[in-house]
C-alpha cells in the first residue's frame, strides 16, 4: 500500500480528495488536495514549483522541499492521523514513491465573512470591530491589540470527529498560573465527538454547569476581550465561532457594557446605577404587584389604591394568574419576535403589543396595570442583556412566590437566590464580588466607574501575579 | 487597614481552597475579619429589636429596657470570650473539643449546644411568624408558609459558612440604611427620656419576672463555628467588639424610647409588635404603614440570624453523627422543625409556658455562660499542648494539632 492509499482508505467518499500523479526529478508521486477548503493559488503554485523542476536530480522529501517548494510553508511529516486532519484543515499533501512521511504544504483557504459590527454589542463610541467565525483572524484582531510578547496563545483541538481548534489566550505576566492551569485541565478532560461552537465548552468550564446564571464571560468584540485580558482573565477562541469566552467571571462584568469606558465617567456611573436599579425593578415589580394585591393591600396608598380597584374590577383572573398570563404573553412574543424574519419580527411585534395587549384588556381579561407592570418590567430586564434570560426564570419565580406567600415568600425567595450566587466561586472569583465579599477597591468597576488614572490596580476579585495597572 | 484587607483574603482563601492541599497546614478559612463583624452585628440585634421579648415587657413593662441591657451586657460577654477564643484557636471548635475533652465527650458536648441551638431556632421561627400573622397578613397559614421558609434553611445548611457570610455581607447595607432611618423618623418625631422615670418601683417582681426570661439569651452561641475559621487581624477584637456593642446599643435604645414614648407599653404590645412598631404608634397613619415595610426589611435579619442557627445545629448534629451527610440532616432538621412549629410552636399558651418556664430560663443561662467558657478553656488547653508539642518536638502530636484541619482542608470533614 503506497502512501496516498494510506491516506484515501480512511476516507468514506474519497472522492472529496482529488489526487494527481506528478513526476519531479527523479521521483514520481502524488499530490492529495482537498479543492473545497484549499487556496487554489496555493495548489497551483505547487503544481507549477513541481513541474518547473522535472528535469531536476530530485529524489527526497527534504529535497522537494529545499528546491521546489522554498517559497511555501510546508513541513514533513509521518503522522498519518495528523496528515488527514491537515488535509481537511485544507492544507495540501505531497508524498512520493517509496517514502511513507509526508510533505505538508500548507494551503488553507476558506470563505469568511467580512469584520463587521457585532449586532449584540453595538456602540455609539468606540471600536466596531468584531470576531468572526475566522480563528487567524480573531487572533489577528487580539494581537493587534496586545502588542506584547506577554500574550501567550496555545492551541489545542478538542472534538473527536471536528477536531476544533481552540486558543487559549491570556498574558503570562498577569493570568494567575493556576487559574490557567485548571482551564487547560477542564479542557483536557473533554471528551466529545464534536464542538461546533464557543457555547459547548462553557459547561465544561464552568463549576456549576446547571446553574441559572453564567459563570463565564462573552464577548464578540476585540476591544473588551483585550481589556478582559488584561485584567487576568482568560479567553477561549473557537474556530468556528465569533463568541469569545472569557474566564474567570464576576456577576459585575453583566452590568458593564464596553460603551461605558469611551464616554464621560460621570456618565458612565450614573448609566450603571440605572442598570442596577432596573434589574432590581424587573425582577421584582410583578412579584412585588401581586404580593400587594393579594395580601398586604393596606401597604398601598389610598388614591392608589382606589385607582387599582376601579381598574381591576370585575376581572375573571386572580391577581397572581392575570400577571403570569400577561408575562408568559410577553415571554411569547419575545421569542417569537426574535425567531421571526427582521421584517416580519416588526409585525410581530405591532401584533402582539398593541392588538392583542390592547384587544385583551378591552375584553376586561386582563388589567391595565398588569400589562404596565409587566411592560416597566420588561423593558428594565433589556437594559442588562445578558442577564435576560435567567432574569426572566426569577421574575416568574419571585412572580409565583409573592402570588402564593407574599412579601414573606418573596423576601425568602430573594435571600434563596443571593444565598445561591453567594455560593459560586470559579476560578477563585466570588460571583459576586465586589459586593460578597466587600473588596473596595474593585469597586472602582463596579458601579462606579473611575477614570481610568484612578484605576491604578487590577480587580483583586480576578486572580492574578501582577495586582500594579499603572505606575 | 487591616480590615480592608480582610475581603480578599476571601477571595484569596477560597481561591488556594480551590487547589486544595497546597495550604493544607493551615485551617481552611470561611469567614473574614469583616465578615465576622457583620455577623456579630446582625446577632446582637436582629432578635432583640425585631422580636422583643413580650412575655418580659407585659410582665415588667417599662422597665423590660433594664432586662433587655442585662441580657445584653450578658451576651456581649459571651461575645468577648469567643472573640478570644477566635484569636487564639489554631483549629475549629469540634476538633479542640475532641483534642481537650475526646471524642466522646465531645460528641456529648456539641449535641447539647445543638440542641440548645436548635431550640432558639424554634424560638425565633415562631416569634417571626407570629409577627407576620398578625401584623402583615390577615390570613396566615403557618403550614403552608413554614415550607419556603424550611427550604431556604436546607439550602443554607448545604452550602458552606462562607456562602452565609457574603449573603449577610450583601444584605447588611440594606438593613442598615432602614435603622438608619428608623433612628431619624424617631429623633424627629421626639419623646421624653424623663418618662422612663420611676424605673425599678418594683425590684422584687423585676428579678423574679426577669429570671423567668433568659430564653432570649445565647445570640451569639453560633459563633463557635466560627472558632479557628475565623481570619482575625490585628483589630478585629476591636471592631468585633464594638460591633456587638452597637448591635445590643441600638435594640436597648429603641426598646428605651418605646417606654419612654408610651406609659401604657405593658397592655399595648403584643405578640405581633415589634420594635417597628412604634413607628405606627408615634405617627399614626400620616405616612401610612411605614412601619410594615420598616418590619418587613428588618425580618431579613431575623432570616439571616435564624439561618445561621439552623447551619450551626446542623453541623453540630453532623459533628455527633460523625457524618458529612449535609443534605439528610438538614432535611431532617426541617422536618422536626416543622413538626415542632405547628404542634406546639403555634399555641400561644404552650409557647409560652415554654419559653417563660424556669428550666428554659435556667438551661439557656447555663449554656450561654457555659458555652464561650468551655470554648476558651479547650482553646487554651489546646493551644498550650499544641505550643509544648512542637517545642518539644513531637512531630505526632503536633501533627494532631493541624490534622484535622488538614482533612477538613481536603473535604473529608466540611463545617
Amino acid at each position: 500500500m503506497n502512501a496516498k492509499e494510506r491516506i484515501l482508505e480512511n476516507f468514506k467518499t474519497p472522492s472529496n480528495i482529488v489526487t494527481r500523479d506528478i513526476k519531479c526529478g527523479k521521483a514520481s508521486g502524488y499530490v492529495l488536495v482537498n479543492p473545497d477548503i484549499s487556496d487554489s493559488k496555493t495548489v497551483r503554485a505547487v503544481f507549477f514549483a513541481l513541474e518547473k523542476e522535472s528535469n531536476a536530480h530530485l529524489k527526497t522529501l527534504e529535497e522537494f522541499e529545499r528546491y521546489a517548494l522554498y517559497e511555501c510553508e510546508t513541513e514533513i511529516s509521518s503522522d498519518i492521523d495528523d496528515c488527514i486532519n491537515k488535509l481537511l484543515n485544507g492544507d495540501t499533501l505531497v508524498c512520493v514513491e517509496g517514502d511513507e512521511r509526508y510533505l505538508v504544504v500548507t494551503s488553507r483557504a476558506y470563505v469568511i465573512r467580512g469584520i463587521t459590527e457585532p449586532p449584540t454589542e453595538t456602540v455609539m463610541r468606540g471600536p466596531r470591530e468584531g470576531f468572526i467565525e475566522d480563528l487567524r483572524t480573531n487572533l489577528s484582531l487580539l494581537e493587534r491589540r496586545l502588542k506584547t510578547p506577554d500574550l501567550a496563545i496555545e492551541k489545542i483541538q478538542v472534538g473527536r470527529r471536528t477536531k476544533t481548534n481552540v486558543a487559549i489566550c491570556y498574558l503570562s505576566s498577569v493570568a494567575d498560573g493556576r487559574v490557567v492551569a485548571k482551564i487547560k485541565e477542564r479542557l483536557d478532560k473533554i471528551d466529545v465527538d464534536g464542538i461546533v461552537d464557543s457555547h459547548y465548552l462553557v459547561p465544561y468550564l464552568e463549576e456549576k454547569p446547571l446553574s441559572l446564571f453564567s459563570q463565564s464571560g462573552v464577548s464578540e468584540k476585540p476591544d473588551i476581550v483585550a481589556a478582559k485580558l488584561l485584567e487576568g482573565r482568560v479567553a477561549l477562541f473557537v474556530d468556528g465561532s465569533p463568541i469569545v469566552v472569557t474566564v474567570p467571571f464576576v456577576a459585575v462584568e453583566e452590568f458593564q457594557s464596553g460603551e461605558d469606558y469611551y464616554q464621560r465617567s460621570s456618565y458612565s456611573t450614573f448609566i450603571r446605577v440605572l442598570r442596577y436599579v432596573a434589574l432590581a425593578l424587573a425582577t421584582l415589580l410583578p412579584g412585588l404587584y401581586v404580593a400587594l394585591q393579594n395580601f398586604h393591600y393596606t401597604l398601598i396608598p389610598v388614591r392608589f389604591m382606589i385607582t387599582l380597584m376601579t381598574a381591576i374590577k370585575g376581572l375573571p383572573l386572580s391577581p397572581l394568574a392575570e400577571t403570569l398570563l400577561v408575562l408568559l404573553l410577553f415571554e411569547i412574543i419575545r421569542e417569537a419576535s426574535v425567531r421571526m424574519p427582521r421584517a416580519v419580527g416588526m409585525a410581530m411585534s405591532i401584533v402582539g403589543a398593541l392588538v392583542l395587549g390592547d384587544t385583551a384588556v378591552n375584553a376586561g381579561i386582563i388589567s391595565p396595570p398588569a400589562v404596565m407592570i409587566t411592560a416597566l418590567s420588561s423593558i428594565a430586564l433589556f437594559t442588562v442583556p445578558n442577564m435576560i434570560g435567567p432574569m426572566s426564570v426569577l421574575r416568574l419565580l419571585f412572580t409565583i412566590a409573592g402570588g402564593l406567600t407574599g412579601l414573606f415568600g418573596l423576601i425568602i425567595s430573594v435571600l434563596f437566590t443571593f444565598h445561591y450566587v453567594s455560593s459560586l466561586n470559579g476560578y477563585g472569583s466570588p460571583y459576586l464580588a465586589p459586593f460578597a465579599p466587600l473588596i473596595y477597591s474593585d469597586f472602582k468597576d463596579a458601579i462606579e466607574r473611575a477614570p481610568f488614572r484612578d484605576m491604578k490596580k487590577r480587580p483583586k476579585s480576578i486572580p492574578n501575579k501582577n495586582p500594579n495597572r499603572q505606575a | 487597614m487591616s480590615e480592608n484587607n480582610s475581603a480578599t483574603e476571601d477571595v484569596k482563601s477560597q481561591s488556594s481552597g480551590s487547589t486544595s492541599g497546597e495550604r493544607a497546614d493551615v485551617c481552611e478559612k470561611q469567614s473574614t475579619s469583616r465578615q465576622l463583624v457583620m455577623i456579630v452585628f446582625i446577632m446582637a440585634f436582629a432578635t432583640k429589636m425585631f422580636l422583643l421579648p413580650i412575655f418580659l415587657i407585659q410582665t415588667i413593662g417599662r422597665d423590660a429596657y433594664i432586662a433587655l441591657a442585662i441580657g445584653g451586657g450578658i451576651d456581649l460577654s459571651a461575645l468577648a470570650v469567643f472573640i478570644v477564643c477566635m484569636v487564639k484557636a489554631q483549629t475549629d471548635f469540634f476538633t479542640i473539643l475532641s483534642a481537650v475533652l475526646g471524642k466522646v465527650g465531645a460528641k456529648i458536648t456539641v449535641g447539647i449546644i445543638g440542641l440548645f441551638l436548635f431550640f432558639k431556632l424554634n424560638i425565633g421561627i415562631s416569634e417571626t411568624l407570629r409577627f407576620y400573622s398578625g401584623s402583615v397578613f390577615g390570613d396566615f397559614n403557618v403550614l403552608f408558609m413554614l415550607v419556603p421558609l424550611l427550604i431556604f434553611f436546607c439550602a443554607v445548611a448545604n452550602h458552606t459558612l462562607r456562602a452565609l457570610c457574603r449573603l449577610n455581607e450583601i444584605i447588611l447595607p440594606l438593613i442598615v440604611v432602614c435603622i438608619a432611618i428608623l433612628i431619624t423618623v424617631v429623633a424627629l418625631t421626639g419623646f421624653d427620656l424623663a418618662n422612663i422615670f420611676p424605673s425599678m418601683q418594683y425590684p422584687d417582681v423585676f428579678k423574679t419576672e426577669a429570671v423567668h426570661h433568659a430564653a432570649w439569651l445565647g445570640d451569639f452561641t453560633p459563633l463557635v463555628l466560627f472558632v479557628g475559621r475565623t481570619k482575625t487581624k490585628k483589630h478585629t477584637a476591636l471592631f468585633a467588639g464594638i460591633s456587638g456593642t452597637v448591635g445590643t446599643g441600638i435594640a436597648v435604645f429603641f426598646a428605651l424610647v418605646m417606654s419612654a414614648a408610651f406609659g401604657n407599653v405593658r397592655v399595648l404590645v403584643d405578640s405581633s409588635t415589634n420594635l417597628s412598631s412604634i413607628l405606627q404608634y408615634s405617627l399614626g397613619n400620616v405616612y401610612g404603614r411605614v412601619d410594615l415595610f420598616s418590619s418587613v426589611i428588618w425580618s431579613i435579619s431575623t432570616f439571616i440570624e435564624s439561618a445561621l442557627l439552623y447551619y450551626a445545629a446542623c453541623r453540630c448534629f453532623a459533628f455527633v453523627i460523625g457524618k458529612n451527610a449535609h443534605f439528610w440532616i438538614a432535611l431532617i432538621a426541617a422536618l422536626a422543625t416543622y413538626l415542632i412549629q405547628v404542634c406546639a410552636m403555634t399555641d400561644p399558651t404552650v409557647f409560652s409556658v415554654i419559653v417563660t418556664s424556669i428550666v428554659t430560663s435556667v438551661a439557656t443561662l447555663t449554656l450561654t455562660v457555659a458555652t464561650p467558657a468551655l470554648a476558651l478553656v479547650c482553646t487554651l488547653v489546646h493551644r498550650m499542648r499544641c505550643e509544648k508539642d512542637v517545642s518539644g518536638g513531637d512531630s505526632k502530636q503536633s501533627g494532631d494539632c493541624i490534622g484535622d484541619a488538614t482533612r477538613r482542608v481536603n473535604g473529608e470533614n466540611r463545617i
